[in-house]
């Protein structure tokens, strides 16, 4: 036990002192916690600006534009009614515009006292290959719906009422949260450890090793213990900023903190796994980028893994990150406590598997 | 006197070539051996068999009494290994540094230990800064200081001077000197002569991958080498003609003539036939055989600035 607390403090001093580890189990979570934060936290409250001309400029015309803007998805910006509005939307690139023709409230006006039976259009002008045009598409014609039900004297029978899957005060970034916690555990301990593994075989740490006492398997659980302590603040950090900047609800407790050390038993066990290939630190990072890459996307660390095609769910399956990411929403959004239990269980006996054969391949001596 | 080291037909082969070939050769305890050879010469992996890094291809070594291959385990915290190629770790301070090599040997070691050890390889001024920061010289000191820490019974120092000034080269002898009056054995592998002179006890000369010749420094010299030189400064061709004709066996080194005379008894002749020769010279001295005459002798290798080249 010495001589792995010895080999834990001069590792922490050395892995701090380079600044370069400290950045990615702090600094770089906080960074994606802040940056996609800025992009979908405000979701729901951002509105697509649609440039309209009003050709007809009536009271029901005012009144459509009126409960158009009263969405608040959509806001409008008008457009002189003396420009010719295909050669506007061309000279200014838009993405999207609203004509409403000249004699629209006349036009509905005939159409109410013939009973409907004939339409009147205003044209929605969009491209086709941006979905602000889905979106404003949408939003008018179920504003057309209403008008229409109001002039008709209509009511909606059927209505949809949406309810989110946990409890409704959680938003994207909760969600979000524990997915960046699980790729801060594989990128810390993973990359780092592949990378080591090439430093301490290229500048001869490793021969150095194998004249002292300490094991390989002691030095595996240095490493170990080491992550799981940095992982653990790395947790409470990212999560602070998490609950400060965007007012995130999760629960840390110690099936969470259970995740995190065996998801960091697991990684770096990898880690030392892929380290027994490369031969220097560069090739180390480039394996680890060849392999952690596509598992972090792959994972449900950013998005659902549910939302992927169903190939690419089969392959998330496979990825360890998978269970780690699921077990954290388990136990940090979901409070599924018996989910989280499986998906620790599985990421166990891998992590175990991991750390027999990683102990048992990676050779110090020479040939 | 209790045998330390012992290998019987030791062999390290790769692919065809023999780095290693059939080394018998002991080593006593309390004394410095040294395996010196050119480059090449196969003495490093040599000791990294005997440190329990490299597996042997066939033979046999014992280290402390255990196996080599089969038993390393239980004789590492009695060795201290400093090897050739040591790098020190990048983000340590030599303090911290001896203090984490001491814990890994299950040594309690306090401050006055490590400051005490880091005095002993002049590097105290130096104690606080951090491993990258410091210059080649200053990492071989840190690594001798790492390589004593766990107070081994048996020390492995792989080229312990490369690097270092000629100050810090007297200071080690020094402290090697030491370690072995407190009873310890050193096995030392260098290609300076005058160090395993001044250290060792017992020299072994390795010559791809063969031990070549063993003994005392003194013996080996007077076994191998000449036993003394008489140089005659400047006499160039037309010296060497002249001695030659006389009946003295004697070979040209740049303008010098040297005549090697291997039996002590031998030398008024030598000397009186020469004076009786009528050549220019710039001066005439004579100089005692040293290792460089058995290196010459033997494998045919050659001083450059005090290294032993191929």
């Amino acid at each position: 036990m010495n001589r792995i607390l010895a080999d834990l403090m001069a590792f922490g001093r050395q892995y701090l002192r380079s600044r370069i580890g400290a950045f990615f189990v702090f600094i770089f979570p906080i960074l994606l916690i802040l940056l996609f934060g800025a992009i979908f936290s405000q979701t729901g409250s951002s509105s697509v600006t649609v440039p309209v001309q009003d050709l007809d400029n009536s009271l029901m015309s005012r009144g459509f534009l009126s409960a158009l803007n009263n969405t608040t998805v959509v806001k409008m910006s008008m457009i002189s009614p003396t420009v010719d509005l295909q050669s506007y939307i061309k000279d200014n690139s838009l993405s999207v515009a609203l004509l409403i023709p000249s004699g629209f409230q006349r036009q509905v006006l005939e159409s109410m006292q013939a009973n409907g039976t004939s339409q009147v259009n205003v044209t929605l002008y969009g491209d086709p290959s941006k979905s602000t045009l889905g979106q404003v598409e949408g939003v008018m014609e179920a504003v057309a719906e209403q008008m229409n039900f109001k002039l008709v004297g209509a009511s909606r029978i059927i209505n949809v009422d949406v309810r989110p899957v946990a409890s409704s005060q959680y938003t994207y970034m909760d969600y979000f949260l524990p997915g960046i916690v699980g790729m801060t555990i594989m990128t810390s301990a993973m990359y780092s450890m592949t990378s080591i593994c090439g430093e301490y075989r290229t500048r001869r740490y490793f021969k150095l090793l194998a004249t002292t006492t300490l094991s390989k398997a002691e030095w595996l659980v240095s490493k170990i213990l080491f992550y799981s302590l940095i992982l653990i603040v790395s947790l409470v950090v990212t999560v602070g900023v998490g609950i400060a900047v965007w007012g995130v609800h999760i629960t840390i407790d110690g099936m969470v903190i259970a995740f995190i050390v065996v998801g960091a038993l697991l990684f770096t066990s990898l880690g030392m796994l892929f380290g027994t290939i490369v031969k220097d630190p560069e090739s180390g990072v480039a394996l680890a980028n060849a392999i952690g890459f596509p598992m972090m996307f792959l994972s449900g660390s950013f998005w659902p893994v549910e939302s992927m095609p169903s190939y690419l769910q089969t392959v998330a399956k496979v990825l360890p990150l998978t269970y780690v990411n699921e077990g954290l929403r388990d136990a940090m959004i979901f409070g599924n406590v018996e989910s989280a239990l499986v998906n620790l269980g599985v990421v166990a006996v891998l992590a175990a598997l991991c750390f027999v054969v990683a102990a048992k391949l990676v050779s110090w001596k020479e040939r | 006197m209790t045998i330390v080291i012992e290998t019987q037909d030791l062999v390290k082969k790769y692919g065809d070539l023999f780095a290693v070939d059939r080394l018998t050769f002991d080593v006593k305890k309390g004394t410095v051996a040294s395996l010196l050879g050119p480059n090449g010469a196969g003495k490093t992996t040599t000791v990294e068999i005997l440190e329990g890094l490299r597996r042997p291809s066939d033979g046999r070594a014992t280290v402390l009494g255990y196996d080599v291959t089969s038993e390393y385990g239980k004789i590492r915290k009695q060795v201290g290994v400093l090897p050739q190629d040591f790098e020190p770790f990048d983000r340590l301070t030599p303090t911290e540094a001896v203090a984490y090599w001491g814990r890994l040997f299950n040594r309690a070691v306090t401050k006055e230990d490590v400051r005490k050890l880091l005095a002993d390889v002049s590097l105290s001024e130096r104690a606080k800064v951090q491993g990258i920061h410091l210059s080649g010289g200053e990492k071989r000191k840190l690594g001798i200081a790492m390589s004593l820490v766990g107070e081994p019974e048996l020390l492995f120092l792989d080229e312990p001077t490369t690097g270092l000034d000629p100050k810090a080269r007297r200071d080690l002898w020094g402290l090697v000197h030491r370690v072995q009056k407190e009873g310890r054995t050193v096995v030392l592998t260098t290609h300076y002569l005058d160090e395993a002179e001044q250290l060792a006890d017992d020299v072994g000369i390795m010559h791809h991958g063969k031990l070549v010749a063993r003994g005392k420094p003194q013996d080996l010299v007077a076994t191998h080498g000449a036993a003394t030189t008489i140089i005659l400064g400047g006499a160039g061709p037309a010296g060497l003609h002249e001695v030659t004709r006389r009946g003295i066996r004697a070979v040209l080194d740049h303008d010098d003539v040297l005549v090697r005379v291997s039996d002590p008894s031998e030398m008024r002749i030598v000397l009186a036939k020469l004076s009786s020769i009528e050549i220019d010279l710039k001066d005439m001295y004579t100089k005692r055989g040293t290792l460089e005459d058995v290196f010459l002798g033997l494998v045919g290798a050659k001083m450059e600035e005090g290294v032993l080249q191929e």
